[in-house]
């Protein structure tokens, strides 16, 4: 099959707009927040024009946008909205009942760190500490990854045996505002891969009333907590089959869609990190092999669902981990880390783990940087 | 139309069935099933933390009989937009969008909500339930506490005048605003159905009689609604955003005149809340209410 494209050149937020027009979302909520913004006014612009068919709500909050997308939702119509940051923090609680409603919102969430002081530059504090809310995460590390992961997102988050909502996550600026190329396929294409949002789990009918988010008492609340891990357990395998549908179809992919394995199979360090130091890390990657080290990498794509198997699996074949974090759980450590160091203990992985926190408030963290962190880890 | 008191014994769909949560004399509870039950086939109920998430019952025996969203206590109006913009898309714009939950939510927490959505002209009505206090969580001072009554927070009586959220509402050009009382409900279900005959954002408040948090005995709620028209404590109104202009509702005409009104102690009386008042809390009760009623009279 020939795969028809159109060779961009787009910003990360113009990747993400698109995917969501492709996808025709029917109700669509905003509230600006830098670096998010440009995402919301490029999908007023389509729905001005024409070309997207959605209710636009502008609304009044980053509470109210996530409401108004739950009240769709509830509706049994596809949704989209996308925050950052504090943006995110002012929807909390609506954040979390979206995922324990098991709403399938998608909501690419641009990773800006969080105040104070003021700075508009990436980390991963904002999403990180909405790990727990129920939701898909996948953190992505360009312009065409984005692009691919806001588009599948509809198809996983959607299907009727896991209904989540789900937050493609993109670094503030570096991939939001950077311009670079990305192979975008036709909008007929795109559309055709996603499918419409036929069978939704919740739906509002008044012939059949019901109450949703009613009182609940202890013997239904936690059945509801067990069916989303469950859910969530669903999800990590159909993230899998959704990516490599669309890799069958676009023909891209990312590892197994959970975690991206680089270089070498066996190597004497690996470098565990997300998002766009993951891409960083393969150039770092690169280039220690040429000084003649023996190294490779994965990196993490999906943080929710967290891919055990994998990690576990990279652990057991190499003999030290290096985890990059761009965030911090304070009073413990960078969450990919303890998680890493979590599930390595659970299946009887002795394979040595070392974090280094890095990025935080924007830090550039060239591959210059992660190769003498690599060298120095090596000695240690 | 009118409503007749043959309408309201003749509600065609039970909204709300038996084994509901709400106390004995509860004028929220009676003021739904009157005005939701006028509509029962064709609404899509949101309702936010308040006393009304509580009474609907729990888990698989919720006494609503109508599609039910509960949201979080500052949602509920973008919720609701966001249904009334779906159900656009899906054609069925028959189906009327009500927000029902107190003034916890409609006074304070969830305002700016109200008011965005307000501004933005959703198609929604939202139906604020007063019974002057955080019913649900023990009885606290709320933005709608009337001054003078002893709350969980305010043990010596509220001291803050209430929150005029009918005429903020007005302010922002909601599409039609109206007061209404439990004591009067073919003047409530009256005002109710215009309401939602009309496209973008309406607003009602409902005094809502709270025997547990205003001390008062559950077989007096009607009593002690009716005086509040009668005192003056609640201005019957309604106001279309056509003509600008409110207009007092039948039940309420006499007491614009400040010397028909009942004296307010025949009111304050019959509730615990309220027994005790001091002579220099009902001075500025009374003027509290005059202040509400000098900002109507500006749109008479």
């Amino acid at each position: 099959m020939t795969v028809v494209h159109e060779t961009k050149s787009l910003t990360g937020n113009d990747a993400v707009a698109i995917a969501a027009l492709y996808a025709k979302p029917e109700v669509v909520a905003a509230y600006p927040i830098t670096p998010q913004t440009t995402i919301v006014e490029k999908l007023s612009q389509f729905v001005n024009e024409g070309k997207l068919d959605a209710e636009f709500v502008i609304v009044e909050s980053e509470h109210s946008a996530l409401a108004a997308c739950m009240g769709a939702a509830w509706s049994g119509v596809r949704t989209f909205t996308a925050t950052s940051s504090q943006g995110l923090l002012y929807m909390a609680e609506n954040v979390f009942w979206t995922g324990y409603g098991r709403l399938p919102i998608v909501m690419p969430v641009v990773n800006r760190c969080l105040a104070p002081g003021w700075n508009i530059w990436p980390d991963f504090q904002d999403s990180m500490a909405f790990r727990d809310a129920g939701w898909i995460q996948i953190y992505t590390k360009n312009n065409q990854e984005v692009f691919d992961t806001t588009l599948q997102a509809f198809k996983i988050s959607e299907a009727k045996e896991i209904s989540l909502p789900h937050m493609p996550c993109l670094d503030g600026f570096v991939i939001s505002h950077t311009t670079a190329q990305a192979d975008i396929p036709t909008a007929e294409d795109s559309y055709e891969f996603v499918g419409p949002y036929s069978d939704p789990v919740v739906e509002i009918d008044v012939d059949n009333p019901w109450a949703y988010g009613a009182m609940t008492g202890p013997d239904q609340y936690s059945q509801n907590r067990k069916d989303l891990i469950a859910a969530m357990e669903r999800a990590k395998k159909k993230i899998v089959i959704v990516h490599k549908e669309y890799e069958e179809r676009f023909g891209r992919s990312y590892g197994n869609g959970l975690i991206e394995p680089y270089g070498d199979e066996v190597a004497d360090l690996t470098i565990l990190s997300m998002g766009t130091i993951g891409e960083e890390s393969q150039e770092a990657i690169d280039r220690l092999k040429e000084e003649g080290m023996s190294v490779n990498a994965a990196r993490v794509r999906t943080f929710r669902p967290f891919p055990t198997e994998d990690i576990v699996n990279v652990a057991k074949k190499n003999h030290k981990l290096l985890v990059i974090d761009r965030s911090a759980s304070f009073g413990h450590d960078g969450q990919l880390r303890i998680e890493v160091e979590s599930v390595l203990k659970r299946y009887n992985v002795d394979t040595p783990v070392v974090g280094r926190l890095m990025g935080l408030g924007g830090e550039d963290v060239p591959y210059s940087m992660i190769m003498n962190e690599v060298k120095k880890v090596l000695k240690e | 139309m009118t409503v007749t008191q043959k309408d309201l014994l003749s509600i065609p769909k039970k909204a709300i069935l038996k084994g509901h949560f709400a106390c004995a004399g509860c004028g929220s509870a009676l003021a739904f099933r009157h005005a939701i039950g006028s509509i029962a086939d064709k609404v899509i109920l949101v309702v936010p933390a308040s006393c009304a998430s509580v009474y609907q019952g729990s888990g698989k025996g919720v006494a609503f009989n109508v599609p039910t969203i509960n949201t979080a206590f500052a949602a509920s109006d973008a919720v609701a937009s966001g249904i009334s913009r779906a159900m656009k898309k899906k054609g069925k714009e028959d189906l009327k969008v009500v927000v029902w939950g107190g003034d916890g939510s409609a006074a304070d927490i969830g305002i700016a909500t109200e008011i965005g959505a307000c501004d933005r002209q959703e198609n929604i009505l939202h139906v604020m339930y007063s019974n002057n206090v955080y019913g649900n969580t023990g009885g606290q001072r709320s933005g709608d506490t009337m001054i003078g009554a002893k709350t969980a927070t305010t043990p010596d009586g509220n001291t803050i005048p209430r929150k005029m959220v009918p005429f903020i509402m007005m302010a922002n050009n909601a599409r039609y605003v109206a007061t209404a009382t439990v004591a009067y409900l073919e003047d409530l279900v009256e005002k109710f159905q215009k309401a939602i005959s009309l496209e973008g954002f309406k607003f009602m408040q409902i005094d809502s009689p709270c025997p547990p948090n205003w001390r008062s005995e559950s077989s007096d709620s009607i009593k002690i609604a009716r005086l509040a028209v009668q005192t003056g404590i609640w201005p019957l109104f309604e106001w279309n955003r056509d003509t600008g202009k409110a207009v007092i509702s039948r039940p309420g005409k006499k007491y614009v005149e400040t010397e028909n009104r009942t004296p307010i102690t025949e009111w304050t009386n019959l509730q615990g809340r309220l027994k005790s008042i001091t002579a220099e809390q009902l001075k500025e009760l009374k003027s509290d209410t005059e202040r509400q009623w000098d900002f109507l009279r500006k749109f008479l």
